[in-house]
């Protein structure tokens, strides 16, 4: 069965310019059509094999730049070669693999693989409520890593400013749906006598990884679990190893006490969080395994059921 | 409307092409010379080439050229290690013809002079070629997808727009002509709008040109001999041969033989390479990868790719030939006769 995958920022895909994305492991182009309408084609053309992205979007399609054969994005069936006589006909076989495409809430879709596309997109679940920070990069870590890493150290790959995010995380992933929910301990830096010594930790910070696909959610809250900061990121399988990443995220307006720190951030309008491109090879080397290893399992245990993530004498097996 | 009259016959000739395996990246034909540096470029310092991944130092050394496998100072030393290319001797047979020094590739014991191609509008002894007119490129696939970037007319349109010009004219025929170790296409416009580099430097005042241009390819080396001739105007022939560096990387040292062309076209003109190279190269590196994957899905093709599918199919054909260890040349192939008249040349 197939799923939706994010692969772009509504916003990163105008004009009469296609977006070359990667989603797992595959090179895509995806364009709008004059209405707004999104699409999304393998990024290999037929004819050449030559990457269609890099070519301009006609009113037919997308145009592939080295001869101008021409592809409808909903079909993907080539439905013009350039110099053909008024009688001749593209064969109704030429085409390109299309891929349904779908926007919500700020992010571009695209389902991958068998079956009828599933009516629930990812994005829906993120709902803006304040001023957005967005942005996409290609991380240096392979995919699955990067999933694991958000449950085993999330500060390996996200930070709030002012934030001190320890890795004292609460008890085990809790399973919700087909994600694993896991909250940990956070402390505002310069505040008291370090993270070691709070009895009781001042903010947390949850972080929501799915099992399979990309969507993961990470929220900074208050000591009351008040949400203050909301990111929604998706990630995929990059080339080589990497991980393509794109997200958006907002801070909350929020009555709960915050830093002075925070304050400031605030109002001087500095960025509420910062999504790491470039990751620390040494910090997530040294990560232990742990929450990790439920999303591993659960990942290939069909049997599990939905509010425990893995049955305890399977746990204490091996 | 119907469908499928787009099927000619070169486009049955695709559609028959495609289904075998096209694997450019592997064609490793033998027993032929390529032209792999200018006579001009070397001297009495070693200069290193690379053919299918072969190594070739080049040097002179009291007057006489030399072509190893190895860097004159180590030569004695790796002497031993010298391969059935040289037939132990270390040395490949080398010539110097048309202003470029050519080195065997396959057994040293079938390399004739015969077998070097015929470049009629180039002086053989490489006498008084002007250095302006040899320009050195380098492209990002393996030599055969490079050819066919060559062979291919109709890419011109869209990766060349701004350089080449539009393709506006009254009549566009292209034909195609071969031998077991040759392709020509011969491409016939009438009354096409004049390219604004010849309007603007090339003196050509008319508005529109009629244009005859011919394209031999020898097939086992690469070698592309092209005589496009303008009227009114001139012809612009020009040499340009994929010395195959490895399966991904390929370099061509051009010889574009402007110097009947009026000042300062005949300067200018050899540099437009410049600006063709990296547009192809921009198609060339991604498709080159390409070609590593399985064969599964096959090429599409539409009849205008009739004469690179004529290339793809002879190119096969003769590594088929020369993997069951036949690399001698058919009796309709003689690379060394005078193909003047197959140029269309005058005079
Ligand atoms: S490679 Fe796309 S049209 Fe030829
Ligand atoms: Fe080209």
């Amino acid at each position: 069965m197939g799923r939706w995958w994010v692969v772009a920022l509504s916003e990163a895909v105008h004009g009469d310019k296609a977006l070359a994305v990667t989603c797992e492991g595959e090179q895509l182009a995806v364009f709008r059509d004059g209405k707004g309408a999104v699409f999304a084609l393998e990024d290999r053309c037929p004819h050449r094999r030559v990457p269609l992205s890099p070519g301009p979007v006609k009113a037919g399609g997308l145009q592939c730049p080295y001869h101008g054969w021409t592809f409808d994005g909903a079909t993907g069936l080539c439905n013009d070669i350039p110099n053909l006589r008024r009688d001749e006909r593209v064969p109704a076989r030429y085409a390109v693999r299309a891929f349904p495409a779908a926007e919500a809430n700020g992010f571009i879709h695209v389902w991958r693989g068998a079956g009828t596309p599933a009516a629930v997109l990812p994005g829906a679940s993120y709902r803006a409520a304040g001023r957005e920070q967005t942005g996409s990069a290609v991380a240096n870590i392979a995919f699955e890593q990067y999933l694991d890493v958000m449950l085993d150290g999330p500060e390996c790959l996200v930070s709030f400013p002012g934030v001190h995010i320890t890795d004292f995380f609460l008890g085990d992933p809790r399973r919700d749906g087909e994600h694993l929910v896991l909250d940990r301990g956070a402390v505002w830096k310069c505040k008291g006598n370090g993270p070691a010594f709070v009895r009781d930790h001042s903010l947390w910070v949850r972080t929501r990884v799915p099992l399979r696909g990309g969507d993961i959610r990470v929220e900074l809250l208050s000591a009351d679990e008040e949400p203050l900061v909301t990111i929604f990121i998706a990630a995929s399988e990059n080339r080589r190893g990497t991980t393509s990443l794109v997200w958006r995220g907002f801070r909350h307006a929020t009555a709960a006490p915050l830093s002075w720190r925070w304050r400031m951030a605030r109002a001087i309008g500095r960025a509420p969080f910062a999504i790491f491109p470039h990751i620390d090879g040494a910090a997530v080397a040294a990560l232990e395994v742990a929450p990790s290893r439920d999303r591993r399992l659960a990942k290939t245990d069909a049997r599990t059921p939905a509010e425990r993530v893995v049955p305890v004498q399977e746990r204490c097996a091996v | 409307m119907s469908e499928v009259p787009m099927m000619d016959a070169a486009g049955r000739e695709a559609e028959a092409t495609s289904k075998r395996d096209w694997v450019p990246i592997n064609l490793d034909l033998r027993d032929t010379w390529f032209p792999v540096a200018y006579s001009a470029d070397i001297g009495e310092r070693a200069v290193r080439r690379i053919v299918h991944a072969q190594d070739v130092y080049l040097w002179r050394d009291g007057g006489r050229l030399y072509a190893a496998e190895f860097r004159p100072d180590r030569l004695e030393a790796m002497r031993a290690g010298a391969s059935a290319f040289t037939n132990g001797s270390g040395f490949y047979p080398a010539v110097e013809r048309y202003g470029y020094i050519w080195t065997w590739y396959g057994n040293p014991d079938n390399a004739h002079e015969e077998l070097i191609p015929n470049i009629p509008f180039l002086p053989p002894d490489g006498q008084g070629i002007p250095r302006y007119t040899q320009r050195a490129v380098r492209f990002d696939a393996a030599s055969p997808l490079s050819v066919e970037n060559l062979i291919d007319l109709t890419h011109a349109d869209f990766l060349h727009a701004n350089a080449i010009g539009d393709s506006q004219s009254e009549n566009d025929v292209v034909e195609v002509h071969s031998t077991s170790e040759t392709v020509t296409r011969i491409r016939n416009v009438t009354r096409k709008s004049v390219a604004p580099v010849m309007r603007w430097i090339g003196g050509v005042r008319a508005q529109y040109q009629d244009l005859r241009a011919v394209l031999h390819v020898h097939l086992r080396n690469n070698v592309c001999i092209s005589y496009p001739n303008f009227t009114p105007g001139y012809p612009i022939p020009n040499v340009q041969p994929f010395v195959p560096v490895g399966k991904h990387r390929s370099r061509v040292d051009q010889t574009n033989y402007t110097v009947h062309a009026p000042a300062p076209f005949r300067w200018l003109m050899p540099r437009i390479s410049y600006v063709i190279q990296p547009q192809d190269n921009s198609v060339l590196r991604p498709q080159n990868a390409r070609y590593f994957e399985s064969t599964e899905r096959r090429d599409l093709s539409s009849r205008f790719d009739g004469p690179g599918n004529r290339y793809r199919l002879l190119m096969v054909r003769l590594a088929e030939r020369q993997q069951r260890g036949d690399f001698g040349y058919g009796a309709d192939a003689d690379p060394s006769a005078d193909i003047s008249a197959v140029l269309g040349m005058r005079g």
